[in-house]
């Protein structure tokens, strides 16, 4: 039983040090895009290092199978539907004209958005 | 177990760090961004809070919260990309 | 616009009636029945939106297993690496980063795979898929990556979503 915990308590810190590396990320990164790549690392390994920790919880200390299936839905909602806002945010960003810092972007894709 | 009340209130102070870039934001993106982070924490932490007080209640308001924030970041990119869909490749000649 | 098809209901109303269940968990008759009513209006109204090709044409044994072996083998492992990567630019400063945006040509033919290809890519950190366009029978990924190293193009493709790709081919094609 001591060593359930502790692996709970260690899943659940390993998804606090993703979060809050994701929001310093968020806080720092110089530029709109890398702040979305930051934001990346919170919606990932945050949301599955705590919900793991949160799964083991319900399964063999509270033993309620309800629980643990909305614990599932959480994550797994979390998980599936963050690439698509992810994809949304960035292609609305560079419609509204802002641009990655450094001049690396290929003449490609401002033709593709200009046409 | 009081693990988890410690972890939730962590939580919940990282979700506030994002609050600084919500205010600070040059652009909407930014602020979108920063706002969904803080959803997402703040989901996490009712649903580390729900299971230290045993009550069902708060797993549902945080499913609620998720999907609520995911709604809000695909309403405000489809805002700023001008109405267009995601992919537009079929949908184009039609509307 | 989709035409509303049978298949593409049936599909949809199952995905929203199991859904209803693992939200309520209970199995009594009046909840099950309001379920499969709301399921239905929801699937009548929503279907041709996302059902453009056969339903039902991912569930063969030998594709399942594969999509299983991608979404807990290959897919996860990648996902590791690239957080530990990022958080790593993100704990020493966030100076040492070099986005750019990057043109990478993709081999599927099947529409969801490129959707499945697109949304693996945004969900590794350090690298969102920003458009999918097609030239000449040629599809491309206008990919943002943190760390551009390379220009784009074969390379680029193989060092950022190399192994994502074969895994998913074998699925989807």
């Amino acid at each position: 039983m001591l060593i359930l915990r502790i692996a709970i308590d260690l899943l659940i810190a390993i998804g606090l040090i993703f979060a809050l590396a994701g929001t310093l990320g968020v806080m720092r990164m110089p530029d709109t895009f890398c702040r979305m790549q930051a934001s990346t690392c919170v919606t990932t390994l945050g949301v599955i290092g705590v919900g793991l920790g949160a799964l083991l919880y319900t399964i063999f200390i509270m033993g309620s199978a309800a629980t643990a299936v909305k614990v599932l839905v959480i994550c797994g909602l979390v998980l599936v539907t963050n690439p698509v806002g992810a994809h949304a945010i960035a292609k609305g960003a560079y419609q509204a004209g802002i641009r990655p810092d450094k001049e690396m972007e290929t003449e490609d894709y401002r033709r593709d958005f200009d046409e | 177990m009081k693990d988890l009340i410690i972890f939730s209130v962590c939580l919940g102070f990282v979700a506030l760090l994002n609050i600084y870039r919500m205010i600070k934001g040059p652009t909407a993106a930014d602020r979108m961004v920063a706002a969904d982070c803080t959803d997402i924490l703040i989901s996490l932490a009712m649903m580390l809070f729900s299971l230290y007080s045993g009550r069902g209640i708060y797993l549902d308001i945080a499913i609620i919260t998720a999907m609520l924030g995911i709604i809000n970041t695909m309403l405000v990119g489809r805002y700023l990309d001008k109405g267009r869909w995601l992919y537009h490749a079929d949908t184009e000649d039609s509307d | 616009m989709h035409k509303t098809s049978f298949g593409g209901v049936a599909s949809t109303f199952l995905l929203c009636f199991i859904f209803w269940i693992l939200l309520t968990w209970s199995a009594e008759p009046q909840e099950l029945a309001t379920g499969a009513v709301i399921s239905l209006a929801v699937a009548l109204f929503s279907s041709r939106f996302f059902i453009h090709d056969k339903p039902g044409w991912f569930f063969r044994p030998a594709k399942l297993l594969n999509g299983i072996f991608f979404w807990l083998c290959i897919f996860p492992v990648e996902l590791v690496k690239a957080n530990v990567d990022v958080a790593k630019r993100c704990f020493t400063g966030c100076k040492n980063v070099n986005p750019g945006i990057v043109k990478v040509p993709v081999d599927l033919k099947s529409m969801y795979g490129q959707a499945a290809l697109a949304n693996a890519i945004t969900l590794t950190p350090g690298t969102i898929t920003m458009e999918i366009t097609e030239e000449e029978g040629q599809t491309y990924y206008y990919i943002h990556w943190i760390d551009a190293r390379l220009p784009g193009g074969e390379e680029a493709g193989e060092e950022i979503k190399g192994r994502l790709e074969r895994g998913l081919r074998r699925v989807w094609e």
